[in-house]
């Protein structure tokens, strides 16, 4: 009896520490986080200044938390008193999660390159040079004109974030490829070439990858060689290349794979075949958050209608929605009876698990300053002073300013009744 | 003689007021972490207490001689709203609410989607309101109901335009696009000219240009970089 307590308690740690460790918190990017999560906002822990917009998520080992920003540094700190152990420049942003595993930080950077870091030190132990690095890009893209140019998508924010499991790291990478390391050498186990940019993060399930590119298609890979089991069609868009790509992280429960995309619709696909099970349809409005999935219901939230969804993991069916202020793009984190989201104006926001109501929530200091009025006083995009123009780089210039109000892409990390977020405001918060 | 004296003194300081008023305004608003650049034409209608005529042009947000509206000139200020650009769906028009400062300068606040920032004007010269497009007459036969449907991210929509001349104003149109709802739009401009045929509505930046042929208008839906074609035909 003591020993099957024992045993129980191992594993409920073990797994408790695994859900911090690496992005959506497991290989299955489930999204749940186990633990006390605060029902109310009591004060800022600490916040953390890094050069740059931090855009990727952070994970925790040890009472470290580790994480990437754009000016091009992967940082430990200190979970208590959020003072920094060590930073490891990359010659490029790093709007990704790392993920940890063996005491190896591993992450990626705009520079093309992968990197596995000491996680008591932050020297490099290796480090791969990927085809490199880019931007999702099409012509007119958007409606951006002249629609003969080609753009890079401003909203392409995420690089992929690793998973590791069984000695192997997986990511994907702006040269279309999904890559399979060795993650003690970093060398090559296999490499798998999709049609477009791989910035989802693959899950690992039962010795399968899943993963979405740009390219239209969901793809499952088998682990041990890189040879493919299915892939799956989703929607295109010719016109403006708008409704079409992966950005959203698979999440694999019980058999079943959910993903965002952009084509607006949030997909379950059986994980065996491939076959579509259901997809709910958002009216045009793209799915770019990490779908979270526990019992029996999945969370996920939407970008230009800015709602906050819980579906019926069987059918699709919906549970709940509400309305949200504006795009989001940050995964909602689920904690027993509190789901977690960030919102691109620039607010954290705890909702009640099962009503799904706003408990509490937190604004950003660049978001209350409302710089070149992005914000409507009802903390809305005040669309018609942001994209009054879709020419030449005012589009891009649009969205650098809408960014710039201190938006939270990352998705939040619960861990001991504490909520760590990064914000493009350039600090990575602790709120409790 | 005392009822005289005060509406002797009302009505010199409404004129006083409407001089003070007419003009060309050139300043600024100073937004959080911006200034934005205003240029306002404010001038007199014809006839006594004429209805007050004037546009606006904001280079930094790509608004050229955009109409204003609820233009109201009081003894110590005015008061005007932009007609369309800058309207939020919740706070309404944007508006701006100035007081005179001596004879050439107005300063006052400036409300869009329920932010508020200080204005300052000053006067530059005379008035020079931009005047709305005009609408120009249709053919006859152009007259009536016609309709077409095209395909969107490949979801149908249905097209009906209604099209009438209202004499001196030229043509109006109805223009509806009903796809998972009917879409109203409204149309401030209907232009023949020859065979080709114009519909715009800058409201919701969507227009419709065709070639009247017959019983058909060969055309395209025009919204942003989308150039959609789509046939028009009559409806019986």
């Amino acid at each position: 009896m003591k020993k099957s307590a024992l045993f129980l308690l191992f594993v409920s740690l073990t797994s408790a520490a695994q859900a911090q460790s690496m992005f959506r918190g497991n290989a299955a990017h489930t999204g749940v986080y186990p633990g006390a999560a605060p029902r109310e906002f009591h004060r800022v822990k600490w916040k953390f200044p890094t050069g740059a917009r931090v855009v990727g998520s952070a994970v925790m080992q040890a009472n470290i938390i580790y994480f990437g920003s754009d000016d091009g540094n992967v940082y430990a700190v200190d979970a208590k008193s959020g003072r920094q152990i060590w930073k490891s420049a990359t010659r490029g942003p790093v709007p990704c999660t790392p993920a940890i595993d063996h005491g190896t930080v591993y992450v990626g950077s705009y520079d093309g390159k992968f990197y596995a870091l000491d996680g008591q030190t932050g020297a490099v132990k290796w480090k791969f040079a990927t085809e490199g690095e880019r931007r999702f890009e099409a012509k007119g893209l958007h409606g951006w004109q002249p629609k003969t140019q080609t753009y890079a998508d401003a909203f392409d924010v995420f690089l992929s974030s690793p998973a590791v499991v069984d000695g192997a790291v997986y990511f994907g990478s702006g040269d279309g490829n999904v890559y399979s390391l060795d993650a003690n050498s970093g060398e090559l186990r296999w490499k798998f070439k999709t049609g477009d940019v791989v910035h989802a993060s693959p899950a690992i399930v039962n010795g399968v990858a899943f993963f979405g590119s740009w390219d239209s298609y969901f793809y499952a890979v088998d682990v041990s060689n890189g040879k493919e089991k299915w892939r799956y069609h989703a929607g295109e868009d010719p016109l403006i290349h708008n409704q079409v790509g992966f950005q959203s992280s698979p999440a694999v429960v019980e058999g079943v794979v959910y993903t965002g995309c952009r084509d607006a619709q949030l997909y379950a696909l059986d994980a065996a075949t491939g076959k579509e099970k259901w997809k709910f349809d958002n009216a045009l409005s793209w799915v770019i958050t990490s779908p979270a999935v526990v019992d029996g219901k999945v969370y996920f939230a939407t970008s230009d209608s800015s709602l906050y969804h819980v579906v019926e993991a069987g059918s699709g069916k919906p549970i709940l929605k509400k309305e949200d202020k504006a795009y989001m793009f940050s995964s909602p984190a689920v904690t027993n009876d509190v789901v977690f989201i960030g919102v691109l104006n620039g607010t954290l926001e705890a909702r009640d698990r099962n009503s799904g109501e706003l408990l509490w929530e937190f604004q950003t200091e660049k978001s209350k300053q409302n710089a070149n009025w992005v914000l409507t006083a009802e903390r809305k995009f005040n669309v018609p002073l942001l994209f009054f123009d879709g020419w030449r780089e005012a589009p891009l210039v649009s969205a650098d300013r809408e960014f710039a109000i201190g938006a939270i892409f990352s998705s939040p990390l619960v861990a001991n009744g504490v909520v760590y977020f990064g914000s493009t405001d350039g600090f990575l918060y602790a709120l409790e | 003689m005392r009822i005289a004296f005060i509406l002797f003194l009302a009505s010199t300081l409404v004129s006083r007021a409407d001089e003070n008023t007419a003009g060309r305004w050139e300043g600024m608003v100073q937004i959080p972490s911006r200034e934005l650049v205003l240029i306002v034409d404010l001038a007199a209608g014809s006839g006594d207490g004429g209805n007050w005529r004037g546009s606006i042009t904001i280079p930094g947000l790509g608004i050229k001689g955009a109409p204003l509206t609820d233009i109201a000139v009081k003894s110590d200020g005015v008061v005007f709203s932009i007609k369309n650009a800058l309207a939020d769906q919740r706070a309404g028009p944007a508006k701006f609410n100035g007081h005179f400062v001596g004879d050439k300068k107005l300063t006052g606040n400036f409300e869009q989607a329920g932010n508020s920032a200080p204005f300052s004007l000053e006067k530059t010269g005379t008035a020079q309101v931009e005047s709305p497009p005009h609408s120009t007459a249709i053919a006859k036969e152009i007259e009536g109901e016609w309709r077409g449907g095209y395909e969107l991210f490949g979801n149908p929509r249905k097209v009906t335009i209604k099209m009438q001349n209202r004499g001196a104003e030229g043509a109006t149109a109805e223009f509806v696009i009903v796809g998972r709802k009917e879409n109203k739009l409204p149309v401030d401009h209907v232009v023949q000219e020859g065979e080709f045929l114009t519909i715009d509505s800058h409201e919701t930046g969507l227009s419709f240009e065709g070639r009247a042929r017959k019983d058909e208008i060969q055309g395209t839906i025009l919204q942003g970089p989308l150039e959609i074609p789509v046939t028009l035909r009559r409806t019986n």
